[in-house]
């Protein structure tokens, strides 16, 4: 069983890479390839629940002016970690279903996931310092 | 001591033979217990065996039990326990139940198929309005399992918006926000009178105000599902229609089909904004459910319609700045106080609002397409054979609102409506012809049409379901404003009404004209806002009308609407001291009355 399980992992590894493009990014050079707006469902599990990188989940809406402030301010500091982490965007309008499943209530909210679990969660808006330290808890730990 | 007037406080016993024929029923299968009877028990087993869900009030641990027992001894000659109905037919007690089951009469009473089947829910609402919502929570917080399904059909010019209802989307909400951004341009003009120097030219920009207001809106959206989510309602944004009595179908905006059965059903359907029925009104013309997220600014307006959706409109699309005609059929405000709705109109005509008067629309023709586009308006008059062309950049028709009534599969279970306006008819505890529908809001016949009726029918017609209350909701002195640009806030009758009921001589009208300090320095419209108060001398000159025209009418209104509720006198009234300044201490110290013929003009301070 455990040899098989192992198998499978090595297979699948290269097919999952995070860099299929997939998806509309934005932001500067760097920021394209760490952040990435959420799609859907499956999108969701594929690129955040499995990712094999940490992943910060900005949980946002159209109509939320915090939320517009917040979003570039956290790109940008996901941008400098060099890969380390990674940023999904969540239009809470668009995907009502997933901000539901994570409890969603107020926005902007902000999750740390690694390896599929929530390791650390924030709502509404800090400056970057308080990001910085938050996403360096995330990588490090 | 006699109820204060207004209330519709019945003795205790027809109360309680109420509650007795709302629990028979509202529920499938009624069963009055008692906690420690052996053939209650019997009876109850019975029917979990037939996975048959019943409701037993337990006789013996309800406050006036024994009453309701008695109540039952004379409704069905049975003065012991259990006493069963199905359906609303008295069955008997533990013997009759069991016999009427071995012969099978029981489930004929029950429905053949239903049998095996319990229903999905406790409650289903169609409607996620004002009305549903409340409903809703207040059910669900007494342990029912609920849902709500709302659904927006898109208007001819495919707007459409989220979950929360006309008065969060496309009503209240964005109207007093608008009506603000209107009263915030007079302020500005009445700064300088105060001292503030400023050299820019003030304009207004349509797109932005817009885009503040949806925002807010949006964040309402979010709030209710999060509200419905917290509660444990399962929320559906599906169309709902009945298909069969206690099942509806549930179509979402993809198609896809879905059926639910409930034991209790409440329809929260609201209404939306009546066409004309003439060539070019679905095309060209927009309405209220347009008009809020309208995103271009609206230009050259032509509003249709003399209701307070038309002249609040009116009203703020002129304060922004624009050139707006009123086109009246008739008489303005049908319903309100005639005295105080041409008050309203005049102020409005005084202030940059043109009113055409006595003419219809008979057509719209479009001359350029654009954001806005041009658009030519023929109307005929309503006395005579003149007509009438002119060009506008939009035309917003407000001509009445329309139930939601018609495509929900009410024939198919024998739900009544009034089949001249749409709406349904509901006795005085919001139950429809069929026992287990309920009808709430905007929707029933011969009630008030305003939000905060929809959520108090809502939230106690949930506690008389659920949580054992009799509590009706009660429908007199419910205070309201109209936001035009002179606000106009009243509680209890017009005076037209008053005179009718009452008769003149038995009425005393005290009035007065009075002039807000605020628009003393800008020198605004003196001897223009107006406040009256309508007594009936033959009951201690208790004040029955209270009709205000000013600034800030509604939050004026709000405090004398609890005090007409405690049976406020004139008396009582002179006796209060007010506060100054205010507009609303003129209520406290009104002397002239109308049968005087004294002159209520302000001349000094």
């Amino acid at each position: 069983m455990a040899q098989r399980l192992a198998l499978q992992r090595l297979l699948w590894l290269p097919t999952r890479g995070p860099l299929a493009s997939h998806g509309r990014a934005f932001g500067t050079s760097a920021g394209r390839r760490s952040t990435f707006n959420v799609q859907d469902g499956s999108d969701f599990q594929d690129r955040v629940v499995n990712s094999p990188k940490p992943v910060v989940v900005d949980f946002h809406a159209q109509w939320c002016g915090p939320c517009k402030i917040l979003g570039p301010r956290l790109e940008k500091l996901v941008a400098k970690q060099e890969g380390k982490v990674l940023m999904a965007k969540v239009d809470i309008d668009d995907h009502t279903d997933l901000a539901i499943e994570y409890e969603v209530s107020a926005v902007p909210t902000v999750l740390a996931m690694k390896n599929g679990d929530v390791v650390d969660k924030f709502v509404g808006i800090k400056d970057e310092d308080q990001l910085e330290a938050f996403l360096k808890k995330l990588i490090g730990a | 001591m006699p109820p204060p007037p207004g209330q519709t406080r019945l003795p205790d016993w027809d109360e309680l033979k109420l509650r007795v024929r709302t629990l028979i029923a509202s529920h499938r299968v009624m069963i009055f217990s008692k906690s420690y009877c052996p053939y209650c028990n019997k009876v109850k087993e019975l029917f979990s065996s037939l996975h048959v869900e019943y409701y037993a009030l337990e006789l013996d641990v309800t406050d006036d039990g024994s009453s309701i027992q008695q109540i039952l001894a004379e409704l069905t000659n049975q003065r012991t326990v259990p006493n069963v109905f199905v359906n609303g037919s008295h069955i008997g007690g533990c013997d009759a139940t069991f016999q009427a089951y071995k012969d099978g009469s029981l489930q004929k009473l029950l429905g053949d198929n239903q049998i095996t089947e319990p229903y999905e829910y406790d409650l289903i609402i169609i409607g996620g309005g004002s009305g549903g919502l409340a409903c809703s929570k207040e059910a669900a917080a007494l342990g029912k399992k609920v849902m709500v399904l709302d659904y927006v059909v898109p208007t001819p010019l495919g707007t459409s918006w989220g979950l929360g209802g006309t008065c969060v989307n496309v009503g209240c909400i964005p109207k007093k926000l608008m009506h603000q951004a209107a009263l915030l341009g007079q302020a500005l003009q009445d700064s300088r009178k105060y001292g503030w120097q400023y050299e820019e030219q003030v304009k207004h920009n349509w797109e932005t105000m817009v885009e503040a207001i949806q925002n807010y809106i949006g964040s309402l959206n979010w709030g209710y599902r999060v509200s419905l989510r917290e509660k444990s309602v399962t929320y559906l944004n599906s169309y709902g229609e009945f298909v069969e009595p206690h099942k509806i179908k549930a179509t979402n905006r993809k198609g896809q089909v879905t059926y639910h059965t409930a034991e209790t059903f409440v329809l929260a359907t609201g209404e939306r904004p009546r066409y004309l029925g003439i060539p070019g009104d679905k095309e060209f013309c927009i309405t209220s459910d347009d008009l809020f997220s309208l995103p271009y600014c609206p230009g050259k307006t032509l509003v249709v319609g003399a209701s307070y959706v038309a002249l609040e409109c009116a009203g703020f699309l002129a304060g922004l700045g624009l050139d707006v005609t009123v086109m009246v059929r008739s008489i303005l405000l049908r319903g309100f106080d005639q005295e105080m709705a041409e008050k309203v109109g005049a102020y409005m005509e005084t202030h940059g609002v043109k009113f055409i008067r006595k003419f219809v629309p008979v057509q719209v023709e479009q001359l350029e397409r654009g954001m806005p586009g041009r658009l030519k308006v023929t109307a005929q008059c309503t006395e005579g054979p003149e007509i009438l062309e002119e060009e506008y950049n939009t035309v917003l028709l407000a001509v009445g609102r329309d139930a939601c009534t018609r495509n929900i599969g009410l024939q198919t279970i024998g739900v009544k409506i009034n089949e001249k306006n749409g709406k349904v008819p509901v006795n005085d505890e919001e139950r429809t012809n069929v026992p287990y529908v309920y009808a709430i809001g905007d929707i029933l016949d011969g009630k008030l049409e305003l939000t905060p009726v929809a959520i108090q029918a809502g939230r106690l017609l949930a506690q008389r379901l659920y949580g054992g209350s009799s509590k009706k909701c009660d429908y007199i002195n419910v205070p309201t404003t109209v936001f035009t640009p002179l606000e106009y806030g009243s509680c209890g009758y017009p005076e037209e009404k008053a005179i009718s009921e009452y008769g003149e001589q038995n009425l005393e009208v005290y009035h007065t004209l009075f002039w807000p300090l605020e628009w003393t320095v800008p020198g605004r419209d003196n001897n223009t806002c107006y406040a009256k108060i309508i007594c009936n001398k033959q009951d201690n000159n208790r004040v029955i009308g209270l009709h205000v025209l000013g600034p800030n009418a509604g939050e004026v209104t709000q405090g004398f609407a609890a005090a007409i509720k405690c049976g406020l006198t004139k008396e009582l009234l002179d006796e209060t001291i007010g506060i100054h300044p205010t507009c609303a201490e003129v209520f406290t110290t009104m002397d002239i009355t109308k049968s005087s013929g004294q002159d209520i003009t302000q001349k000094g301070c």
